[in-house]
């Protein structure tokens, strides 16, 4: 009992910890100028206002809300699709130089991301993509190898069984892909897409580096205009965080039951 | 490569269709890779051949580039400052690495057996991995700030006064490496939920049957059966550390007096405050190819640890 007891305690501790930041975001967004400096950091301001907001819902932030959402649905998209095809290659078919290429992939990842957007840059300027879209997204919409590598570990944990019936029926690699594997990888698909939709959704560097209209700019890098502007405004800005944290963590929880699933045996089963 | 270790990898079963797969695969095989693999050379592999070209001209950004073989390099062999960042670099991930992993994988335990709420748990701990970094970096700001911060408020409570975090050379570092700790541990969490509800129960009933302890199953058993998940994890986690910048740049901005100034902190200042692409290039290099090694140790660490196949 006593052992439960600490279990539960460990808990909430943790599960305290990973809120508490959050929850100073909530109470500042929903506090006056004047009962920020009033009051303690993690004491609500009474009574709250919602007047922080109203102030970013009314201006240019909707817009780059849906600016957002748009590179994150396409970005999202194209990983799911073309890193699911590369993952299944890598994994589970035999071509010559896969081995090389497939630590190509790896070696890529190893690449400082800092460093890469300086020659990203100068060929995206080449190709007079700066402050289109195609220049936001082109980097990432082929897929990234951390996803490739994601897929690939999951893939190889699935039984070779599963593939011969229907290879023997003479399905070829596509029919055994969308037919046998991709039924089998919803949870998998589910981790991706979270992790996807997520680092889509709070990139900066390249956003920053590569936007600069209203019509490309996205929420992450209008929070970070918000704290370059004069005098630091901390509600409208934790407003601002506020508004642009809902939307992940209501993907998150939507989402949830379908990462941590079993994934080796509910395939079998 | 030979078709015969390829073979082997994917288990027995795979002599009855040899024939026809050694055949057939191939073609859609490529057709399947090429997409990913263009958006790799183009954004990816392109880049570093250039910053690899870049790392053998002195560039000042307003002069034009003049080629000066390996000066770059033997500058960087003087350099203090950057073995400085290296140092600062490889004990931020030494702070975060082990805290990190443990924690995850002992939350991961905890959460795979019956507990009440566990959904409601296991979606708390992932929620700052959804931070976005530039509010992360305000709120954890304030939350060390040494006289209004919650932590030093909090400190002050029980009558102990708080060091200034984030301006003392001291806490700086573990100030900036408990942020990635926070942030990561429920991500990792979920990787090592994964891992262990896919291996089979009845391996650990059978242990227990012969007698094993708690302690035995666990580096017995589950920790060998999770060695995909550890190969994962480790690999994407060290060099993730490895390239930190973005909490360090808006925490503490490399200060104070250089404590937090990591090699990727390093890089960008050498690019985009002295405009010294050149050099920058050489130092981006030189980060490289410690990531590649370090993950190579690990790929051969974990290779000959493991029942699974891994190349």
């Amino acid at each position: 009992m006593a052992k439960r007891i600490l279990l539960y305690a460990v808990l909430a501790v943790g599960a305290f910890v990973s809120v508490f930041p959050y929850l100073l975001v909530v109470l500042t967004a929903f506090k006056t100028q004047a009962q920020l400096s009033g009051t303690a950091p993690w004491l609500p301001g009474l009574p709250p206002t919602a007047d922080n907001l109203a102030k970013m819902l009314a201006g240019d932030f909707p817009r780059y809300l849906l600016n957002t959402a748009g590179m994150t649905a396409l970005l999202t998209a194209g990983q799911l699709v073309f890193t699911t095809f590369a993952a299944y290659a890598f994994a589970r078919l035999r071509f010559r130089g896969r081995d090389v290429l497939f630590w190509l992939f790896v070696a890529t990842m190893m690449v400082p991301s800092a460093v890469t957007m300086i020659p990203l840059f100068l060929i995206m300027r080449e190709l007079e993509l700066i402050n289109t879209w195609y220049g936001l997204l082109a980097p990432y919409v082929l897929g990234t190898p951390y996803g490739i590598f994601l897929m690939r570990q999951f893939f190889k944990t699935l039984p070779a069984g599963l593939e011969e019936a229907a290879r023997i029926d003479g399905a070829g690699p596509l029919t055994v892909l969308v037919r046998v594997m991709l039924p089998l990888c919803r949870p998998a698909l589910g981790t991706l897409a979270i992790i996807t939709v997520i680092s889509s959704w709070n990139s900066f560097l390249w956003p920053l580096i590569i936007t600069s209209s209203d019509d490309t700019k996205v929420i992450t890098v209008a929070i970070a205009t918000l704290k370059q502007g004069i005098g630091v405004d901390y509600n409208l800005m934790m407003a601002g965080s506020l508004i642009a944290l809902v939307p992940m963590v209501a993907v998150f929880v939507f989402f949830q039951k379908h990462i941590v699933r079993s994934v080796v045996l509910s395939g079998l089963k | 490569m030979t078709s015969h270790t390829a073979e082997r990898s994917l288990g027995t079963d795979v002599q009855v269709a040899k024939g026809r797969r050694r055949r057939g695969s191939g073609w859609h095989a490529y057709l399947f890779v090429v997409p990913s693999l263009f958006g790799v050379v183009a954004f990816l592999l392109l880049p570093m051949v250039i910053v690899l070209v870049l790392s053998l001209f002195d560039w000042q950004l307003l002069s034009d580039p003049t080629f000066v073989g390996l000066d770059n390099y033997r500058r960087l062999a003087g350099d203090g400052q950057t073995w400085h960042s290296l140092g600062v670099t490889i004990a931020y991930v030494l702070l975060c690495i082990p805290l990190q992993t443990v924690l995850a994988l002992s939350l991961a335990m905890l959460l795979n057996q019956r507990v009440k709420g566990v959904r409601f748990y296991r979606s708390l701990f992932v929620v700052p991995w959804m931070a976005t970094p530039i509010v992360l970096a305000l709120i954890w700001g304030w939350i060390f700030d040494p006289r209004d911060g919650a932590i030093n408020s909090a400190l002050a409570l029980v009558g102990v006064t708080g060091p200034d975090w984030l301006s003392d050379p001291t806490w700086a570092l573990p100030a900036v490496a408990l942020v990635s700790v926070w942030q990561y541990t429920g991500y990792n969490m979920l990787f090592f939920l994964a891992g262990l509800q896919g291996i089979p129960k009845e391996l650990h009933d059978a242990a227990e049957t012969d007698g094993a302890t708690p302690a035995q199953r666990f580096w017995r058993v589950t920790l060998p059966l999770l060695n995909p998940t550890m190969f994962f994890v480790s690999v994407t986690n060290l060099i993730g550390s490895f390239q930190v910048f973005d909490t360090v740049y808006a925490m503490t901005d490399g200060g104070p007096s250089h404590t937090t100034e990591v090699i990727n902190f390093r890089i960008f200042q050498t690019a985009f405050k002295e405009f010294d692409f050149g050099y920058a290039a050489t130092l981006s290099t030189l980060l490289f190819l410690i990531i590649f090694l370090v993950t190579m140790a690990q790929v051969r660490f974990f290779g000959k640890r493991t029942t699974y196949d891994l190349s």
